[in-house]
């Protein structure tokens, strides 16, 4: 008796700090559907015009279409690097495997703001202070260790002995790859492409830091708005729009391909 | 033993060579500028910088007040952060080892890291205000008359900042947690032990190393976080990191953000050096 009512105490405590964990989420997503211009709970009306008033911002709209293709970007070339890094270090087994995963996964460890600080004076130096190929180097920075903890894991759970099969067979190392690394892979390169591209399209921290007025993502225009006019509702229900599309990718990834078994 | 490679070692480093380089100019590089430039000065009223030799940009942090208070405030709130974020992941990283949909479980502690600092902190803000979830809700059961302050103050601060920043405790401590066999919680109770005595012999101390890392992290982040703290601070909550923010992008005064930005390596440093005493202290103990 007592052990069972411990037992629901121990599981209402558990629940509760999962709510609190996905609570500010949930707020979001619901907040976007009430119909003031400040939301308020409870909430006097529910409407869908935020949403509408998203879909007509011209300067929303255009954020975040760079967002998308600063993801895009950014994490096809993270993943690809950290694909064959990846492999190099599961297969060559170098002496040096140890320093280069250290070196991979060091923005997870080290402060972004403080990175960012320094990279802002060194792009002005160069001159690619706000350019687009400026901020793909930051996110592919900021995306690497993600891709790379995840493909070193992949790689790792892949059995050598079924490369040098298809090896010994007669298949060439194109051929190796083609069909038996790249398939068995496939979940790895899925999963790491869908945390790397959402790393980067939410990233505020060092895009605030670095981007200039011509490449205005969506978080940074949402964070300089936030400080200067307090929150607009549009950027409720865009806001909400992203956490959605994040759950979405997150849940499926789960069920296809296991997204969080290698994190 | 020596394992032998399944590729060639020309090749390999061909294959790790363009991420190496990659993250060595664009991520280490910077920090090791960091250092110089934060010994540099800036010419007054302008981005013009002038390379040389001054420990200005130091002692203009130690000589006022308004950057040792920040830093002051910045410490021992990270610091409670850290503890809270313990708290509450204990008991969440211990039930979801043992459930069977751990994964997707796992998948959800993830979603605050994966959404950015920006958009859980908007939730959080319609969660606390005034006006908002919190408030209205005790207002309409008749508990409150007047609202809660919990935006612009370190209450808060801090609930965003454990909110954001919890996952980063979770992940480290799922995975000390999944090495420990399921039978030595069963041996323990077998032999008479109650759950608190299982969590204070057997599970904490095996935990250790996912509690130090995680410890450290969750630091990490909440020293270096201005994001969250400046929106749910409303401007009234100063911390070092948005010091040092304000300072490189709206007063684009570099050589300074860099000495603000050392001061905060310099105590990251140090917190890990006290992780890794205390796990070795403890380690030797038991």
């Amino acid at each position: 008796m007592t052990s069972r009512f411990s037992k629901a105490m121990l599981l209402a405590a558990v629940l509760a700090i999962l709510l609190f964990l996905l609570a500010p989420i949930l707020v979001l997503i619901l907040s976007a559907f009430d119909s003031g211009n400040v939301f308020r709970f409870p909430p006097r009306g529910l409407s869908l015009r935020w949403f509408e008033a998203a879909f007509n911002h011209s300067e929303y709209r255009s954020s975040l279409w760079i967002s998308t293709v600063l993801g895009l970007l950014s994490t096809a070339i993270a993943v690809g690097l950290a694909s064959l890094a990846a492999f190099g270090l599961v297969r060559g087994k170098p002496s040096y495997r140890l320093a280069m995963e250290v070196l991979l996964l060091a923005p997870l460890t080290l402060p972004l703001v403080v990175w960012a600080i320094a990279l802002l004076s060194i792009y002005a130096q160069l001159g690619i202070n706000g350019t687009l190929p400026g901020l793909i180097l930051a996110h592919v920075t900021i995306t690497m260790p993600f891709a790379a903890r995840i493909m070193i894991a992949t790689f790792g759970e892949i059995d050598p002995n079924l490369e040098a099969a298809a090896k010994s067979l007669g298949a060439s190392p194109w051929q190796v790859v083609r069909r038996i690394t790249l398939p068995l892979a496939l979940p790895g390169l899925l999963s790491s492409t869908a945390i790397a591209f959402l790393v980067s399209f939410n990233d505020v921290v060092v895009t605030t830091l670095i981007a200039g007025a011509g490449w205005i993502t969506f978080p940074v225009r949402t964070f300089s708005r936030l400080r200067t006019e307090g929150i607009d509702p549009t950027t409720i229900a865009i806001g909400a729009m992203i956490v959605a599309f994040t759950i979405l990718v997150i849940v499926f990834g789960q069920r296809l391909f296991q997204l969080s078994r290698r994190l | 033993m020596k394992q032998t490679p399944d590729i060639k070692p020309t090749a390999t480093a061909l294959l790790v060579a363009p991420a190496a380089i990659l993250m060595f100019g664009v991520f280490v590089l910077p920090f090791l500028f960091l250092v110089v430039l934060s010994f540099w000065s800036q010419v007054p009223g302008s981005v013009g910088i002038v390379p040389g030799f001054t420990l200005a940009n130091y002692a203009r942090i130690i000589g006022d007040g308004y950057y040792l208070g920040g830093l002051w405030t910045t410490l021992w709130l990270s610091g409670l952060v850290t503890l809270l974020c313990l708290v509450l992941a204990l008991p969440l990283a211990r039930w979801i080892y043992a459930k069977r949909s751990k994964g997707l479980l796992i998948g959800l502690c993830i979603l605050p890291l994966v959404c950015g600092a920006l958009l859980p902190t908007l939730g959080l803000v319609n969660l606390l205000s005034p006006l908002g979830f919190i408030n209205g809700a005790l207002k309409s059961m008749g508990l409150i008359k007047t609202s809660l302050p919990l935006l612009g103050n370190i209450a808060g601060v801090s609930i965003g900042l454990v909110q954001a920043f919890l996952p980063l405790m979770i992940l480290p401590l799922i995975s000390t947690i999944e090495r420990i066999p399921h039978d030595y919680e069963k041996a323990a109770m077998s032999l008479g032990a109650t759950r608190l005595v299982v969590w204070r012999r057997v599970l904490l101390p095996l935990m250790l190393p996912g509690i130090v890392a995680g410890s450290l992290l969750v630091f990490c982040a909440s020293l270096t976080a201005f994001v969250t703290p400046q929106i749910l601070g409303q401007g009234k909550v100063v911390t070092f990191a948005s010091l040092a923010y304000q300072q490189a992008a709206m007063v684009l005064d570099w050589p300074f953000a860099s000495a603000l930005g050392m001061v905060m390596l310099l105590f990251l440093a140090l917190a890990g050096l006290l992780g890794a005493l205390v796990s070795r202290g403890l380690g030797r103990r038991t």
